[in-house]
């Protein structure tokens, strides 16, 4: 790792940080967007894993995150509680349970191996064809957590799951997110697979395997969002409903937002889009801020985050970030001077 | 000391007394002030966070603004022990868990000594654990199931109650009256999107069957607000099995409800169907066709049919949809009479401790009872309405003679 690509990580966990640090200093009811928000850097960190590097368009990563909150929630939801939510869970999950840290790396584990399993036919499909099937799979989760009442709640939110979520957790997540995410683009994978993203033919000639590429990056990404789906249970109350299309939506936004091509874009996004999303929100039931009351109508921010974005679209079509990380300048090399030559008389 | 100075010195002191004098005066007269302000003002705040604009929104609604003229008619006859009583709304914007959450947060730390949360338990729970786990007493006006309660919530939720009525006490209340109009069969149709209605379906069979009748067939559907998209298969395998009335628990407002009555109706099936509270209202009856044949039981009768004429004047003044507006007021005489018991107290175990013990308490929406096991309201009479050609029709009321075990 050379210096001078160091705040290429350190800038996004700058960013983090200061979020949280920021988090901390404000009232505990604003906390929650806070909080909300970091839990967002981690999901659209996971998609810029995938997304970014590959270039392929995947709209079913939520599905990942469903399945991290699902893992989370089912396997700490108190015993004693079990069958208030789940009335229909299956014996050996009705008597497993983990602890938090436990829970988190199952939920990883578990979205890593399902993004493994279903990466290895999608894989091989690029363009729409690829962006519609990870769609399929969104719909195929979404459909067995809804309705298949043995594995979960169904649509019941996993309440009493022990919220351990707090500023710090939620940072150390995101912060866990963007160390892998800038360690694999640094590295020969990550390098390979957006070699690919330039110029497939390209890539393919030099004996690059596009296809193990890409599934590595979608496995590795559905580990990450898993991940985020653990951390956001552990939060608050939440159901498959809030894992579903909104979510989908909302998060492809950060990242198209913030420069899809850059990991410093999908921390940039997901900080914005989610910043100004809660501002609006809280503003929306009246927040006072450095001494200013706002009081909006109700739907606002749904029309001004929309407006918005669009509006960056429009005029930086390449993002916030415009697809660069952050870098130390290049320093030029001292050009020695020429021995003075005396002209041949 | 020259006499020059000592007048100068004491000129200086003099001055200083009166300073202090004069400080001291003001201060006592501010704290006197401060003093009458809290005493004549101190109120009892009760924080609530409600849905204007998603799915709770229809029963929300109502239930706050009739609470507000119950709080009205409570403070001009002097509040709660000299304390008027004062409430602050938040709005979780469609019952976003975040915002519900921050709700929560909000009107605790303006103050609120009571919570009030949205009508669903799933939805309700960001703002419920919220609420308990800050010790105060947490309240849902319809929240319609036992969940409401330690069974969903653990030993924090000794502090949670719902004046709803517990989906055990209106399935049972529904059976009886289908065994009344003489309907020996029937067919389930179970909306399992929430809680409420899968329980509410589950007590019908229970008592149902209990009572002698017996059941056709079961299906399972979700509502189009919560993504769902299968009622339509639900309705072919109904009409598959002839039954005297199918019977099920959903919301109008949830888009389910009229492709159900009238998928059912387009099939040349004139089955009744009966729903229970959630399906109260005619805000969501299609014109046409109109939808016929169909009842429900629910809380108060918002037409201007109610025997109550308090009810009827309050459901005119909240332009009431459902008859779930009474709950609000309910909720409100019901927390009122604990915090009399309590002699002013508003700390959340000494008030759930004394409504674990309401036996048949009086409040607008007839009498409340509770136990330690049932945080929700059983053996109110029930309000029973028959829509024809999308007209509503009181039929009487009815009293659940058991609350079934569902599980």
């Amino acid at each position: 790792m050379t210096v001078r690509r160091l705040p290429e990580l350190l800038g996004p966990a700058a960013l983090v940080l200061a979020t949280a640090l920021l988090g901390l200093a404000v009232s505990v009811s604003l906390q929650n967007y806070f909080l909300d928000t970091l839990v967002k850097v981690s999901i659209v960190v996971a998609l810029y894993v995938f997304i970014g590097n590959s270039g392929v368009l995947s709209f079913g990563h939520i599905a990942f995150v469903a399945l991290g909150v699902w893992t989370a929630g089912v396997l700490t939801v108190p015993e004693s509680q079990k069958n208030a939510i789940m009335p229909g869970l299956a014996h050996f999950l009705l008597h497993t349970n983990v602890g938090n840290v436990a829970s988190l790396a199952l939920a990883a584990g578990v979205g890593m191996l399902f993004a493994l399993i279903v990466g290895l036919p999608l894989m091989r499909l690029s363009g729409l064809a690829a962006g519609i099937a990870t769609f399929a799979v969104l719909e195929i989760v979404n459909n067995l957590l809804r309705y298949w009442q043995a594995i979960g709640p169904g649509l019941n939110a996993f309440s009493s799951v022990p919220q351990t979520t707090g500023i710090w957790q939620a940072a150390i997540g995101a912060f866990i997110c963007i160390a892998v995410a800038y360690a694999y683009q640094r590295s020969r994978f990550g390098r390979q697979l957006r070699a690919a993203r330039e110029d497939p033919a390209a890539a393919a000639a030099a004996g690059i395997s596009i296809y193990g590429q890409r599934l590595l990056a979608f496995a590795l990404s559905g580990g990450l969002a898993g991940l985020a789906g653990g951390i956001y249970v552990h939060l608050l109350p939440i159901e498959v409903d809030n894992v579903y299309l909104d979510l989908t939506f909302l998060t492809l936004a950060m990242l198209v937002v913030g420069g899809a091509g850059s990991l410093l874009g999908a921390v940039v996004g997901a900080l914005a889009v989610s910043g100004l999303d809660s501002f609006l929100s809280a503003a929306e039931n009246g927040v006072d801020v450095f001494g200013w009351h706002f009081d909006l109508p109700t739907g606002t921010s749904v029309i001004v985050v929309g407006t918005l974005m669009a509006v960056v679209l429009i005029l930086r079509p390449s993002g916030l970030s415009g697809g660069r990380e952050l870098s130390l300048p290049r320093r030029r090399p001292r050009v020695p001077d020429l021995p003075k030559v005396r002209a041949p008389t | 000391m020259s006499p020059r100075q000592e007048r100068s010195n004491m000129t200086g002191r003099t001055r200083a007394r009166i300073a202090l004098g004069i400080v001291s005066a003001a201060a006592l007269v501010l704290a006197a002030s401060a003093a009458a302000r809290v005493h004549a003002a101190s109120p009892i705040v009760i924080g609530w966070a409600h849905d204007s604009t998603g799915p709770m929104a229809p029963f929300d609604g109502p239930a706050l603004a009739a609470a507000q003229i119950r709080v009205k008619q409570i403070n001009a006859k002097g509040g709660v022990l000299g304390h008027p009583l004062q409430i602050q709304t938040c709005d979780t914007q469609g019952d976003k868990p975040t915002v519900s959450k921050a709700c929560a947060d909000k009107l605790i730390a303006a103050g609120a000594q009571i919570l009030f949360t949205t009508c669903d338990v799933d939805l309700a729970a960001p703002a419920v654990q919220e609420g308990i786990n800050k010790g105060l007493l947490t309240v849902a006006p319809c929240i319609g199931t036992d969940q409401m309660g330690p069974k969903r919530f653990g030993a924090k939720g000794k502090l949670a109650f719902s004046f709803g009525n517990v989906a055990q006490d209106e399935g049972s209340a529904m059976a009886q009256f289908a065994w009344s109009k003489g309907w020996k069969t029937a067919d389930l149709a179970t909306d399992s999107v929430i809680v409420y209605f899968k329980n509410v379906v589950q007590a019908f069979k229970a008592r149902f069957t209990e009572l002698g009748g017996k059941i056709v067939d079961e299906e399972t559907y979700q509502d189009p607000v919560f993504h769902g998209n299968n009622v339509q298969n639900a309705v072919s395998r109904i009409n598959q099995h002839q039954a005297d009335v199918v019977v099920t628990s959903t919301a109008g407002a949830w888009n389910a409800l009229a492709p159900l009555i009238n998928g059912l109706r387009t099939l040349g099936n004139q089955t009744p169907v009966l729903n229970s509270w959630a399906g109260d209202g005619t805000y969501w009856l299609p014109k046409s066709p109109a939808i016929t044949n169909y009842y429900f039981v629910t809380y108060a009768n918002a037409f201007g049919q109610d025997p109550s004429a308090a009810i009827n004047t309050l459901a005119k003044q909240v332009k009431a949809g459902t008859g779930g507006f009474i709950t609000g007021p309910a909720a409100i005489d019901g927390v009122v009479t604990a915090i009399k018991e309590a002699k002013g107290s508003t700390d959340g175990a000494t008030l759930a401790a004394l409504m674990e013990k309401f036996h048949n308490v009086p409040t607008i929406s007839g009498n409340v009872s509770f136990s330690p096991k049932l945080h929700s309201v059983f053996g109110r009479a029930y309000r029973i309405v028959e829509i024809n050609n999308n007209t509503p029709k009181e039929l009487g009321t009815i009293t659940a003679k058991v609350v079934p075990t569902i599980r």
